[in-house]
């Protein structure tokens, strides 16, 4: 208890920015490494000893990977795709995750064992018969089978959402309900408000999940004008693994811009909390 | 607040049929149209892509060709295509896999076809490249690149060492590129002060296994495509040549050769004097771009010659196949052996003997190189692949290669004894 | 209508979704891990041979237990790391926001992206976290090639990325209300025992809720295994193995008989943490 009193909140301060900072340089060493490599020449990739900083910034990787694919154009399929999707994808997870959390009804549990064992079983080995069932339905080659299944909720994000409802004290519902509005009106008017950081967090993995999905988008997407930026950026690469280092990385630096700005803006809302006024007492 | 529900209910039914709708475009396909799936991508693809349009403006309407690119996990989309009955009407495949594609049914037999074509034919291609694309004897696809071994060495490294170059013509044995890496592996100082160690040559998985079994004369799998050769004496001895050279310190230690990114980097930054890989590999313009007083002389040698007395150069190759779904296969034929006649004037190299001058017209720095190239392109050869070769391979590279590459003294003897028996196992259940 | 009926309404766009696209796929993937399926070839049934094959199969028990050894270290580690990272940055000191992003970066690139930059970390001549090391005058392991710092090397990746659930511990410390520190506090509760009995309880639900998570990602570790492996069988996790069989063998088979078999696995766990969750998670509700 000696970090009590004025002198201990300084000290403990003084203490968490130095974790803070070194933190920092962990979490961004492999981001750094990525911008020092997208501003360096061939010769000066890899070096022995390893030159952490280009001798000049080299803009040619940028030139060149914008030579290699669209990228805006790529990044602009994506966000179509994502936007596409997670409105329907965070809406009815949540409708469904708060039928979950707080209605009691025959066979609950077990269907709630079945949403958590729908994650368990690998991608790789459903991936082909549902390719094949896409195919029959001659959507394979489109956005569609990326697209659709969101609308019916994503399991994990269930998962998510109904534990994060369920500790929602049981007495917010109850005014409500005494003034005859129907749940789904609660569950608009109250839960979703309430919710707000919930659903932006699982907003942003629904957005995270689409920009870096390789496999789904390798399968299904044929045409090279709807390609997205996760196929861009493996075309950086040939058959025998030779890869344009420079050019990825500055790629890959640009299509990681976006999601740092939106991280930026949005991370106050995520630690915002769910109590309000009004709601207690 | 409550009017705002409706409107985002419709916003979502709206945005839902759209994405409906944006799938239901690109349906309908005319029946001389043909898909050609390819692993090429990114600046490859723009090449190819030219290659296909040029192919469908000589066609003059009769029939098109479309392009699949798959820019990633391509075996994986490409089964996943066959799988769901739309395999592509053309697709590359890499000669390991050409065993595999034809045992299970997935690829035409072109036998007759390619035997009695006019445009191309049999006899036309190197005899060790066009055995890769065979099965049971038949021919299963048209090999479009011959990319063999071949020993890149740095002529001002030897100056420096005062070793002669190795012969351009070949006839140098494993002992002796052993001898000359020894002499190449010196403790060198760079522009800093800084001592370092430079190395005679590299092997870190590459050059594969098979380079040194077959330099004990030894085999993996026999041509018949039944008999296991693993743990024949001949093939111990070529591992032994392969054990001699990871433990004389001529090659960078395994864990080290990553911290350049990979092996031909070492050659390309002088840090190793000789290199073997494929004669497609673009050092000459790579070190031309490199600042004046980094750049260095390349030399050429044909690989060794092994215990048997031949040189054998590991070749890949890969080879244009049609699904066997295809109706029309006669006429499927010629436009897909006019596309592969194209190829050979795209990659280096054609593996059609006779035109080995066209490398020059694709890369204008193999010049002083040619005549070792053809020497090589005569003495390429690739394994004998069945259809259990990628199990086999991968044993050998995990339990067998990758245990010698971390472990000096690793019984290597004892291993392949075991991995032979394992190989003969998956054989014998073959169907 | 019953307030029962209206609970399984809400749940029912799931249940449509559930039939419509995924118990086609499951039922197929039943039926193919009882056959020799080799995805471009024609399959046979086989019954429950593929099974058989597994279980006297050394490498699965080898990918097995690299896999479960991995899960066991690296579950709780991480959220221990994303727990403490969160208790860490709960506050309003300045440029705090600046930081808590920074401590999620890790999360928001793509697995592959993360296995190249850990070559380049891992590396042992010139790698950064030797060269680190080497600061201090320690020599490093060869990590990634030397069997025995495999294990390590991936858990230091695993905590690396543990921020992903940084945010929501974040958002759960923030709803914990202030009357009960205030009433730890009266009783002369110091800041352990308000950790020990304010803090982690009101966050079980979310710790359940990473533990299940973290026990399906861990099992199913794949990406960055894949392009980094590792000295010999060491880096040959379950997913890796599985993906090998049904992708370069063509044995989908019996690369379904082995997803199977890991799903009983995970779903036999999250059976027993569910079992036990009555014991330890907090809930408002009754």
């Amino acid at each position: 208890m000696a970090l009590r009193g004025i002198k201990g909140e300084t000290v403990r301060k003084a203490l968490l920015y130095t974790f803070y900072l070194l933190g920092t340089v962990l979490m961004l060493l492999p981001f750094f490494w990525m911008i020092s490599t997208a501003f360096k020449p061939d010769s000066q990739i890899f070096t022995m000893p390893v030159k952490w900083l280009p001798s000049s910034l080299y803009w040619d990787n940028f030139k060149r990977a914008f030579q290699v694919i669209p990228i805006v154009k790529y990044m602009l399929n994506t966000v179509s795709i994502a936007v596409l999707k997670i409105g329907g994808e965070v809406f009815v997870s949540a409708l469904v995750a708060y039928g979950f959390a707080r209605f009691d009804f025959k066979g609950k549990n077990i269907f709630f064992l079945i949403l958590l064992a729908t994650m368990m079983l690998p991608y790789e080995v459903t991936m082909i018969p549902t390719f094949i069932m896409w195919s029959h339905l001659g959507l394979s080659d489109s956005y569609v089978p990326l697209v659709l299944p969101a609308y019916f909720g994503a399991a994990s994000f269930i998962f998510f959402l109904r534990m994060y409802f369920s500790t929602f004290p049981a007495s917010i519902e109850e005014s409500m309900v005494m003034d005859g509005a129907s749940y789904f009106l609660i569950f608009y008017k109250l839960i979703l408000p309430l919710g707000k950081p919930a659903l932006l967090t699982i907003g942003l993995w629904a957005f995270l999940g689409t920009w870096n999905d390789l496999l789904g988008q390798l399968i299904y997407i044929n045409d090279p004008a709807k390609y997205t930026i996760q196929l861009g950026l493996a075309s950086f690469s040939n058959m025998t693994g030779e890869t344009l280092w420079g050019p990825l990385m500055a790629a890959s630096f640009m299509a990681l811009l976006p999601v740092i700005f939106i991280l930026l803006f949005a991370q106050r809302y995520f630690v915002e909390g769910i109590k309000m006024a009004g709601i207690k007492g | 607040m409550k009017k705002r529900l409706p409107g985002i209910i419709f916003c979502m039914v709206l945005i839902f049929i759209l994405a409906l709708l944006t799938g239901c475009t690109g349906a309908g396909k005319e029946k001389s149209t043909f898909t050609f799936a390819t692993w090429a991508a990114g600046e490859e693809l723009k090449e190819f892509d030219a290659i296909i349009e040029k192919v469908n403006r000589e066609a003059g309407g009769q029939y098109q060709v479309e392009v699949l690119s798959i820019p990633s996990d391509y075996y994986v989309k490409l089964a996943t295509y066959i799988a769901a009955n739309k395999t592509p009407d053309f697709f590359w495949l890499t000669q390991e896999l050409i065993s595999k594609y034809a045992q299970l049914g997935a690829i035409a037999d072109l036998t007759e076809m390619f035997e009695d074509s006019k445009g191309l034919t049999p006899d036309q291609y190197y005899p060790g490249v066009l055995r890769s694309a065979t099965y049971n004897g038949r021919f299963y696809g048209l090999p479009w690149i011959a990319n063999p071994l071949v020993v890149y060495y740095n002529k001002d490294l030897f100056a420096a060492a005062g070793v002669a170059y190795p012969p351009a013509t070949g006839g140098w044995t494993w002992d002796e590129l052993i001898e000359t890496a020894k002499a190449l592996t010196r403790t060198e100082q760079d522009d800093y002060g800084n001592n370092y160690q430079q190395y005679g040559c590299i092997v870190d998985g590459w050059p594969n296994i098979e380079t040194f079994i077959w330099a004990g004369g030894g085999d993996i799998i026999a041509e018949n495509g039944v008999d296991i050769l693993l743990d024949s004496e001949e093939t111990i001895q070529g591992l032994t040549i392969l054990h001699k050279i990871l433990n004389a310190g001529i090659t960078p230690p395994y864990r080290e050769v990553g911290s350049l990114g990979s092996n031909n980097v070492w050659f390309e930054k002088q840090r190793v004097a000789m290199f073997m890989g494929g004669i497609q590999d673009n050092f000459e313009v790579k070190i031309s771009k490199l600042p004046e007083k980094e750049q260095f002389r390349i030399g050429y040698a044909p690989m060794p010659v092994g215990l048997d007395g031949k040189a054998h150069s590991f070749n890949w190759t890969a080879s244009t196949v049609m699904s066997r779904k295809l109706a029309k296969k006669q006429t499927a034929y010629e436009v897909m052996e006019k596309i592969t006649l194209e190829f050979f004037k795209w990659k280096i190299a054609s593996p059609i003997s006779g035109e080995v001058e066209r490398i020059v017209e694709i890369a204008p720095a193999k010049e002083p190189a040619l005549e070792t190239i053809q020497i090589c392109l005569n003495n390429a050869r690739s394994a004998n692949y069945v259809p259990e070769w990628n199990e086999i391979n991968h044993n050998l590279w995990l339990k067998l290669y990758n245990a010698m590459l971390n472990e000096g003294d690793f019984d290597y003897k004892s291993q392949v004894k075991a991995i032979a028996e394992e190989a003969r196992k998956l054989i014998a259940n073959r169907k | 209508m019953k307030k029962s009926q209206i609970g399984f309404l809400f749940i029912l766009p799931w249940l449509l979704g559930l039939i419509i696209f995924t118990v086609f796929p499951i039922i197929a993937a039943l039926y193919i891990s009882m056959t020799d399926w080799s995805i471009i070839g024609q399959e046979t049934f086989i019954g429950f041979r593929n099974f058989g094959n597994i279980f006297s199969d050394p490498a699965f028990y080898k990918a097995l237990l690299v896999t479960m050894r991995y899960a066991v270290l690296a579950i709780p580690l991480t959220i221990i790391m994303a727990l403490l990272v969160a208790l860490s940055v709960n506050n309003q000191y300045k440029g705090i926001g600046i930081f808590r992003t920074i401590f999620y970066m890790p999360s928001i690139v793509s697995g592959v992206a993360v296995a190249i930059v850990f070559k380049w970390i891992l590396d042992p001549s010139y790698g950064a976290l030797n060269s680190l090391l080497r600061i201090f005058g320690i020599t490093g392991p060869n990590w990634l090639y030397d069997s025995a710092w495999v294990l390590p090397s991936y858990l230091i990746m695993a905590v690396w990325g543990a921020s992903g659930g940084l945010y929501i511990y974040l958002a759960a410390l923030k709803d914990i209300p202030k009357e009960l520190y205030e009433a730890a506090t009266i009783d002369g509760a110091g800041w352990r025992q308000k950790i020990r009995y304010v803090t982690l309880p009101m966050l079980t639900p979310i710790l359940f809720y990473n533990l299940v998570i973290g026990l399906i990602g861990a099992f199913r570790k794949f990406t960055d295994a894949y392009v980094l492996g590792g000295a010999g069988e060491e880096g040959v996790f379950y997913m890796v193995y599985l993906y090998r069989q049904a992708f370069s063998f063509y044995k989908m088979g019996y690369a379904t008989a082995l997803a199977w078999i890991l799903f009983v696995i995970i779903l036999g766990l999250t059976l027993i943490i569910n079992y036990t969750k009555k014991y330890w998670v907090y809930s408002e509700r009754k």
